[in-house]
């Protein structure tokens, strides 16, 4: 295992210098150099100007632009916003990082645990109207425009029904007397979200390998307490009606993501779930006596897993863009947007830090989803 | 130097009993094909868009006059307000900038097609050579193909796009080749070199190199045809994906098109009938219906193909 | 051998519907086996032999029917059982090993864990009970124990073989079907499980039915052997007897098919053409287009059951040596 995730973060590593190269080309196939784009905008002061020229070397022969371009991205220097001028773009992107992750992770989450789901249900109950309307709903919705499925979600509940607020992190008028400031709501919101997950996830993991007998009694225990200890933990910080309001606003953008992604992983579960079901493991199982469920959920089910995750990994990048395009829809402050509206108003520092950033996030993604699937393969793991 | 002499009449007549058979294999999957009933509504879908692209140039030059029906420059003179509500003479009513719906529309699908078809080729030609090199040669030059394409399975196309369209400005060229690119050296090179493997270690191949076959004849006529019919069916997917991006990209306002799906959805955007979901249905749901159901429409086509070629997902 | 047998099969029919039409795989086949004793069922490919084995579990995928007869286990029968009353019998009762041991356990669980789950389905001796369990499987057919906590690719195939065998004998069933148990395997490791099986089967009383094309395998570990044909039995009896003088030709084609190791030199002889298309079964004897002996009684009626003392045969001409 250790041999095997080594070997993928160094090409991960790889991958990631080549993608460094292959933006640093992309940046210098335009006519002029960078500062040209900061001469444009009449905020920025030539002294600065001079600053950011020295801060990409632009002066300098080409493969030592190269040089502090690498360097830069390492040190996260990025330069100046300036159509969020004067803050760096390191600054912007360590506030709206936290935020693509979480409405990422949480919208990847719930879809691959629905799709799985259905998919199982859908393979189990093979030929006849249900599986012919679940696959054409299925594809329907995995190629959706995605900007118009979530006007719609938009103008039906947030517009209509008036259930969610339209858009946006927040919402100003709650939060202008607020004696805290919502970058730091939404570190405790994570923070909580992670120690959460990380204590149910023990307990289940160790009440799973202990074999205990009371196993489901310690596990419904352990979430009774985690759940009082979020409440007191929130009460002592006072800040619940600040979270409420940014969990209001993440209801639709991850509804959106959930469900334009979820098909994929529904229609590739139940293809797998039926090329598993012919293994010679499946009969042994039921001859076993086990009943039906357990053959289902503990024999094809968890083999039909391993190739449902490798696609998974393909599709990342798709997934990191339909995030993206969410993201604009909604107006979420995070990496995608910022990098529609950074190129939209032609604020290049940002769109290309932005860009590294999403990339990055790819990669980094790609390299948990690789360690999940090394757990979930015993035999890559041993 | 006799197998020098024999070669130019070998790949003509292989050519010949491989259309043959080719010809069987059709009619014979088209039966499988059927059978799965999704590619055929796939395949409706397609025709009733080809036909509205084909009837556009028919319509302009007779019965719709140019200067009210254009779908860039158009304006129909003949309503109060715009946008207009469906009428005889607007049957999908008229844009912010008082332009026919119902030609956009039609004009927009052709330049989907082309764009779609675009894309499939350069994905397909990529691809196909990716794979049948990777797999033949082996050793390094499988090695940097391979690693290439596993950076561009990790690109998200539709990102690179938008950075793109900020440094150099995207036309539908541009978008096509792109998608082509990430495709063909990325996720289709890689099933097609998969494919291509199986193909490499069969006999015939040692024959015709024994035979004396370069190795630029034994690749093109023994194992690219060998991957036509997987690559056909990754041609569907890349449709999906080019006209889904060009569409987004066009929403975004970031592509240079003159008419579009997407860009008549950014118009409506622009002018503030977004969220007017209901008094203005006919700005917002011709245009986003029209791309969700091509992209539909090719993917299901690709999806039952997938059942053809692949028999462990047909049922018994 | 006068108490009543653990299995009585009578007359079981079981078709498969195809687009192409009805397969009948198993078309009216008779036999008990006695506690203790082991039956070999062998044929060539494709004459049922499998579906016999899926039939007698109810295993059976969902296009086939069993249509009629009866599968009496300890005077229970198991036909007109509904699934849920069905799968406390399966393992408990009649377990099975598999043709793929290579497959036939699951590659994301611990093989230790396979067998506890059989072990938990049929009892309450869950938990430590259960893995003491495993301990005494493993040392039954020597399975270093060090390996019940390692995972089926792990293990070498011979082993798998024996795991697969050990999973058989978990709750210790009445009787055991081993399908093809040695054919993935190399001769000696073979001859090593053949033989071990043997010896459990004896020290633990069980019954076991043995499945396999092998007339040598057949030879060694069977008390009683029937021949199959085209989904039906063609001859039945005891080993020494059916070996020694068999009456049907296919029988006898059989045997010439095979080298034998300690009976005198013969010819080896294969056996032209191909087992009948199971659509569409040849009228009469289904042998009949193979058989040197056909005659028109052959293709047209079916053939009449000769006896000669425990063993019979379904043959118009019967050999009589």
């Amino acid at each position: 295992m250790a041999k095997y995730l080594l070997k993928r973060s160094a090409q991960i590593l790889v991958t990631l210098f080549v993608f460094l190269s292959l933006v640093f080309f992309i940046v210098n196939a335009q006519p002029g150099d960078v500062s040209n784009f900061y001469a444009l905008n009449p905020d920025v002061p030539p002294e600065t100007r001079e600053r950011l020229q020295d801060l990409f070397g632009v002066n300098e022969p080409l493969w030592k632009q190269y040089l502090v371009h690498l360097k830069n991205t390492f040190t996260g220097n990025f330069g100046i916003s300036f159509s969020h001028y004067p803050r760096s773009v390191a600054d912007v992107i360590g506030e709206r990082l936290p935020r693509t992750v979480v409405l990422f992770m949480t919208a990847t989450a719930l879809s691959f645990y629905l799709g799985f789901g259905l998919g199982k249900v859908v393979a189990w109950r093979r030929g006849g109207w249900f599986e012919y309307t679940s696959t054409v709903s299925g594809v329907t919705l995995y190629t959706v425009f995605t900007p118009w499925f979530g006007l719609m979600m938009i103008w039906l509940f947030a517009f209509k029904a008036g259930w969610f607020p339209i858009g946006k992190f927040l919402d100003p008028v709650l939060w202008r007397d607020a004696p805290i400031d919502a970058n730091s709501v939404f570190t405790q919101m994570i923070i909580t979200a992670f120690a959460v997950s990380f204590v149910v996830l023990t307990v289940f993991v160790i009440t799973a390998q202990k074999r205990m007998s009371n196993a489901r009694i310690i596990r419904i225990v352990s979430m009774v307490l985690a759940t009082l200890a979020v409440v007191a933990v929130w009460m002592s910080w006072g800040t619940v009606s600040y979270a409420w309001d940014i969990l209001r606003h993440m209801v639709l953008p991850v509804a959106t993501l959930t469900l334009i992604s979820f098909a994929g992983t529904m229609l590739l579960t139940r293809n797998s779930m039926l090329e598993t079901m012919r293994e010679d493991f499946v009969m042994a199982a039921r001859a076993k006596g086990l009943p039906e469920s357990a053959v289902r959920d503990k024999h094809v089910a968890r083999n039909a897993l391993l190739p449902v995750v490798t696609s998974f990994i393909f599709s990342l990048a798709f997934a990191v863009d339909g995030g993206v395009i969410t993201e604009s829809i909604f107006s979420w402050p995070g990496m995608g947007q910022t990098l529609v509206s950074a190129t939209l108003t032609e604020d290049l520092p940002l769109a290309v830090g932005a860009f590294v950033f999403v990339g990055i996030f790819v990669l980094v993604a790609h390299l948990v989803a690789d360690i999940l699937y090394a757990y979930l393969d015993p035999r890559i793991r041993y | 130097m006799a197998t020098v002499n024999a070669q130019p009449a070998v790949p003509s007549s292989v050519w010949r009993a491989r259309l043959r058979l080719a010809s069987r294999s059709v009619r014979e999957n088209w039966g499988l094909f059927v059978r799965t009933r999704i590619g055929l509504l796939g395949l409706a879908i397609i025709a009733m868009y080809a036909l509205l692209a084909v009837a556009h140039p028919v319509l302009m030059s007779t019965v719709w006059e140019p200067r009210i029906y254009d779908p860039v420059i158009g304006y129909a003179f003949d309503e109060t307000k715009q946008p207009a509500p469906p009428s005889l003479k607007h049957p999908l009513g008229t844009d912010p900038l008082g332009r026919d719906i119902l030609s956009q529309l039609m004009f927009s699908a052709r330049s989907e097609f082309l764009l779609g078809l675009l894309a499939a080729t350069v994905t397909v030609v990529i691809g196909t050579s990716v794979g049948a090199i990777a797999a033949y040669f082996g050793g390094w030059v499988d090695t940097i193909l391979m690693r290439l394409a596993d950076i561009m399975i990790m690109m998200p196309a539709i990102s690179v796009l938008i950075v793109l369209s900020a440094l150099i400005g995207v036309e539908h060229f541009e978008l096509a080749l792109l998608i082509g690119i990430l495709s063909g050296f990325g996720a289709t090179g890689v099933v097609l070199k998969s494919q291509a493997l199986s193909v490499v270690v069969k006999p015939y191949i040692d024959a015709a190199r024994s035979a004396g076959g370069g190795h630029f004849h034994i690749i093109l006529v023994h194992i690219v045809p060998n991957l036509l019919p997987l690559s056909f069916l990754y041609m569907m997917f890349t449709v999906t994906s080019a006209i889904f991006s060009e569409a987004v990209l066009s929403f975004l306002g970031l592509l240079n098109v003159r008419m579009s799906w997407g860009l008549m959805i950014h118009t409506t955007e622009s002018a503030g009938y977004l969220l007017q979901v209901a008094e203005f249905w006919w700005l917002i749901f011709p245009a986003s219906l029209s791309i969700t159901l091509l992209c539909s429409a090719f993917y299901l086509v690709g999806r039952s193909l997938d059942e053809v070629v692949n028999p462990r997902l047909r049922s018994r | 051998m006068t108490t009543d047998p653990v299995l009585a099969v009578d007359d079981l029919k079981m078709h498969y519907v195809t687009q192409a039409g009805v397969v009948r795989a198993v078309d009216g086949v008779s036999f008990s086996v006695e506690r203790g004793q082991s039956l070999g069922l062998v044929g060539e490919s494709g004459c049922g032999k499998s579906s016999i084995a899926m039939t007698l579990l109810k295993l059976l995928p969902d296009n086939a029917r069993l249509v009629a007869g009866s599968i009496a286990l300890n005077g229970i029968d198991l036909v007109p059982l509904s699934e849920d009353e069905m799968r406390p019998h399966r393992w408990d009762r009649i377990s099975m090993v598999f043709q793929a041991a290579m497959n036939s356990l699951d590659p994301v669980y611990r093989v230790g864990d396979q067998i506890v789950e059989a072990l938990e389905a049929h009892s309450s001796s869950a938990g430590r009970d259960a893995m003491e369990r495993v301990r005494e499987l493993f040392d039954l057919v020597s399975l270093d124990p060090s390996y019940i906590l390692r995972y089926p690719h792990e293990y070498s195939g011979g082993m798998r073989q024996r795991a697969i065998i050990a999973m058989a004998l978990a709750c210790e069933p009445d009787i055991i079907i081993a399908d093809e148990p040695t054919t993935a395997l190399d001769v000696i490791v073979q001859d090593h499980i053949l033989r071990e099986m043997q010896t459990i089967q004896h020290s633990l009383e069980m019954s076991m039915i043995y499945i396999s094309h092998d007339m040598a395998v057949i030879a060694e570990v069977c008390d009683v052997v029937g021949v199959m044909y085209a989904g039906k039995l063609v001859e039945f009896g005891p080993t020494a007897d059916v070996y020694a003088r068999p009456i049907h030709p296919y029988t006898r084609a059989l045997m010439s098919a095979f080298p034998s190791v300690r009976g005198e030199k013969h010819e080896l002889v294969t056996l032209p053409g191909e087992p009948p298309n199971l659509l569409d079964p040849p009228g009469g004897c289904a042998f009949n287009p193979r058989c040197a002996y056909a005659t028109d009684e052959c293709r047209t009626t079916a053939p009449p059951i000769v006896k000669r003392g425990d063993q019979w045969a379904a043959c118009w001409n019967p050999s009589d040596e």
